[in-house]
């Protein structure tokens, strides 16, 4: 009998199809499961240090610290660098959440810690920790990463906020470092003198967000104020809170403060103090680094804020903490990760800070003895400065919810760059603090 | 002599698998059916990635949604939110402030370049190049390019402005022409796309028109009113229904603002839209995002029914 070549090759493609159709099945039902199965032992750790980033020491930091550990664990650490701006105000982050694919690690400001927190998306990391490594946590560094006495952000720096001015253009108008200004009269009224045709006396931060409020808060504390009472209702509305706002108001109104920094914002000192944009520049300790590596000619001077009219000196002490998603693939992988990395000194967690402060960047550690063990970085140089005149005045940076924030944000915007009247506006925004503050059940806001 | 296309139906219906017992299908419905299996495609593709999207956010309005996957029902809280929320009033103002000087703006704008270059010529073809060129650059690429140029007291603008004894001004950080500012470089970046919507209109009037109007005593401005404008009317109205519905989305612009003012200074450029933004995606209030959304959406689609009736469902006489 002839076989009919056709109906061979029909038989041929019904067993192909038959086979594709077996892996078409096991991929749709199986690969799921085998793709988990993988993505438990790979936690993925989500930060904006990627490579070619602004600093590369502090890439190849993230790249060591990720390294050390796949090198002596059998659940991998995968950095995925997500760019600085789709981070700390964009969509990246919350979208991953709200469609349950949150990373297993990522790192937040305080600022956003009540978010994630009343999320219920944060691991509680005291099991993976002893408890001599959770006291080598400075307590004021620390406290607004707790919820009821548990930890669940562990912090790799701190970031003190200060004054740098510019050695030239104080030279220029025949004032040394003796000049720096201690109050914030004599700070405006120096800037005044250093204002020209091509340069601003100072900068403050005008673009809304929370980096603003952050930078403003320090001036807040220092004439007295503050955003809640001991009771839980808004203290917005007050003297202090209305100095505070006319200090950065008189900034702009006297032309001394440019209403829009140049480069990312006035937490980039390179494009701003560095280019001669302005001669003074508020701005945190991150800023020693980001000169030493943009503007390493660049001669400048770093002092403390300067206080209002019997105020006490004080500042802000921000900086990032590593979490871990609680509703991750591999929590306890996770957890363990972040305690080995940052609170863990018998694993080097210590080395591991001061390398970030000292070497990566330029901040001061959360830890006694990370404080210890850099002292002799800590004692040397701008760090000395913060060491011992800028850092004891730091005071942690708030924790607050977004209805808070943005109705503070609101009024710092209106009295800087609207012209309002400062005292309408404290009024405003401590009746929409108090609004929201009657009906809030989240953790507590610090 | 044999018809060719006789004999290919004849083997066609030849070929074709009849059903036992069944019905034939008449020639009419068979088309019909042909062209609803043409629209299947599109029409299943709008239901799934618009029509969902759309019922889902609508249903999300009526719910409080943390971003972490709690849903609670609120009923209209969400609505009764927004009617005491000053912020999103004050959004809805800056959107229509936003509308009302830049759609004009872009009609004039367009018309006007189109109307210029027109004409066939070499030179025309390298200016309506370059007028369109903004249009093939990304729009985060123009707002750090214009970003630069409006630097306050050193950037271009404010340079030249020194050179003429003009005092500085700060174009994106004074609430009075952050705004404004905005505008005029959405206008810039968007001309060049207008202009070449209005030349297809321009080219599609016959020129004999034109001839018989000269020959009648009529002058340019004369032409322009009674045949250039009347005969772009479905033209006209495209460009005013397209862009009047993207400056009310802001699609066009969100990245100009998010790159340029986050929204600011003093919410001086915090669309409605960025203002959903904000509220779903750094507040992580997804559910009274969906609302004001929803609220957004009705808006846009009493402008198109207004559109439509004034223009009888975009149909246009001449006469």
């Amino acid at each position: 009998m002839v076989e009919n070549a056709n109906e061979r090759g029909a038989a041929r493609a019904s067993r192909r199809a038959v086979l594709a159709g077996g892996v078409a099945t096991a991929a749709i039902t199986g690969f799921p499961y085998i793709s988990r199965g993988f993505a438990a032992q790979t936690l993925k750790f989500w930060q904006f240090y990627g490579p070619g980033g602004g600093v590369a020491t502090q890439d190849k930091w993230f790249v060591d610290v990720a390294k050390s550990w796949n090198d002596s664990h059998e659940v991998k650490v995968e950095l995925v660098y997500v760019p600085n701006n789709a981070y700390m105000d964009g969509t990246k982050l919350p979208t991953a959440f709200a469609s349950g694919s949150g990373p297993d690690l990522f790192i937040i400001s305080p600022g956003d810690f009540l978010r994630y927190y009343n999320g219920g998306v944060l691991l509680d990391l005291t099991p993976f920790m002893e408890q001599a490594a959770r006291d080598d946590f400075f307590p004021s560094v620390i406290a607004n990463r707790m919820v009821d006495g548990k930890i669940y952000g562990l912090p790799y720096e701190v970031e003190p906020m200060a004054m740098y001015y510019s050695v030239d253009a104080f030279n220029e108008i025949g004032l040394t470092d003796k000049d720096v200004p201690k109050t914030w009269d004599e700070l405006l009224s120096v800037a005044k003198k250093l204002t020209n045709a091509k340069r601003y006396g100072v900068l403050f931060e005008t673009s809304p967000g929370y980096y603003q409020n952050f930078t403003w808060y320090p001036f807040l504390w220092e004439a007295g104020g503050d955003f809640q009472t001991k009771e839980g209702k808004s203290a917005f509305n007050s003297p202090a809170t209305v100095q505070a706002l006319k200090f950065w108001q008189d900034s702009i109104n006297m032309a001394v403060a440019p209403r829009k920094p140049l480069g990312g914002g006035a937490w980039d000192s390179v494009p701003n103090i560095g280019s001669g944009y302005c001669a003074m520049q508020n701005v945190g300790i991150w800023a020693i680094a980001q000169l030493r590596e943009g503007a390493p000619d660049f001669k400048y001077g770093v002092f403390r804020l300067p206080t209002p009219p019997g105020g006490k000196y004080l500042t802000i002490g921000g900086g990032w903490a590593f979490v871990a998603n609680a509703r991750g693939l591999n929590p306890k992988a996770a957890g363990e990760f972040c305690a080995w990395a940052l609170g863990s000194p018998k694993d080097g967690s210590s080395q591991r800070i001061i390398d970030w402060c000292t070497k990566a960047k330029s901040d001061m550690p959360p830890t006694k003895s990370a404080l210890e063990g850099g002292k002799a970085a800590f004692e040397n140089g701008f760090l000395k400065v913060f060491t011992d005149e800028i850092y004891p005045g730091a005071r942690a940076e708030p924790r607050m919810p977004p209805p808070v924030y943005k109705a503070i944000s609101d009024a710092i915007q209106s009295v800087q760059l609207n012209g309002q009247s400062p005292e309408q506006a404290a009024a405003a925004a401590s009746d929409q603090i108090d609004a929201f503050l009657s009906g809030y059940k989240g953790a507590p806001i610090l | 002599m044999r018809d060719p296309a006789a004999e290919i139906r004849k083997g066609v219906r030849a070929a074709a698998p009849s059903i036992e017992g069944g019905p034939r299908l008449s020639n009419r419905a068979r088309e019909r059916i042909a062209g609803y299996l043409f629209v299947a495609p599109d029409a299943i593709g709008l239901l799934i990635f618009v029509g969902g999207p759309m019922i889902l956010s609508l249903s999300l309005g009526f719910f409080s949604v943390s971003g972490f996957g709690e849903y609670a029902f609120v009923g209209l809280g969400n609505y009764r939110r927004m009617i005491a929320d000053p912020l999103f009033w004050r959004s809805l103002e800056v959107t229509i402030l936003y509308v009302v000087a830049l759609v004009p703006s872009l009609y004039v704008v367009g018309l006007g370049l189109a109307l210029l270059v027109q004409t066939n010529s070499r030179f025309n073809t390298v200016v309506r190049s370059l007028l369109f060129m903004p249009q093939t650059v990304s729009l985060v690429v123009v707002g750090l390019v214009w970003q630069v140029l409006l630097v306050d007291k050193i950037g271009l603008f404010n340079q030249f402005g020194a050179a003429l004894n003009l005092q500085s001004i700060s174009w994106l950080g004074d609430p009075r022409f952050a705004l404004f500012t905005v505008i005029g470089i959405s206008v810039w970046f968007l001309m060049g796309f207008y202009m070449l919507i209005f030349l297809g209109g321009l080219q599609d009037i016959p020129r004999e028109y034109y001839e018989a109007a000269r020959i009648d005593g009529a002058g340019p401005v004369q032409s322009f009113l009674k045949i250039t404008l009347p005969l772009l009317q479905p033209t006209s109205f495209f460009v005013l229904l397209v862009s009047t519905v993207a400056a009310v989305c802001g699609s066009q612009t969100f990245d100009l603002i998010y790159i340029m003012t986050k929204g600011g200074p003093a919410n001086s450029t915090s669309l409605a839209i960025f203002y959903i933004y904000q509220q779903a995606f750094l507040f992580n209030e997804y559910g009274y995002a969906a609302a004001m959304a929803s609220v957004l959406v009705v808006v846009l689609m009493a402008i198109t029914v207004l559109l439509f009736i004034l223009t009888r469902g975009g149909r246009f006489t001449y006469g």
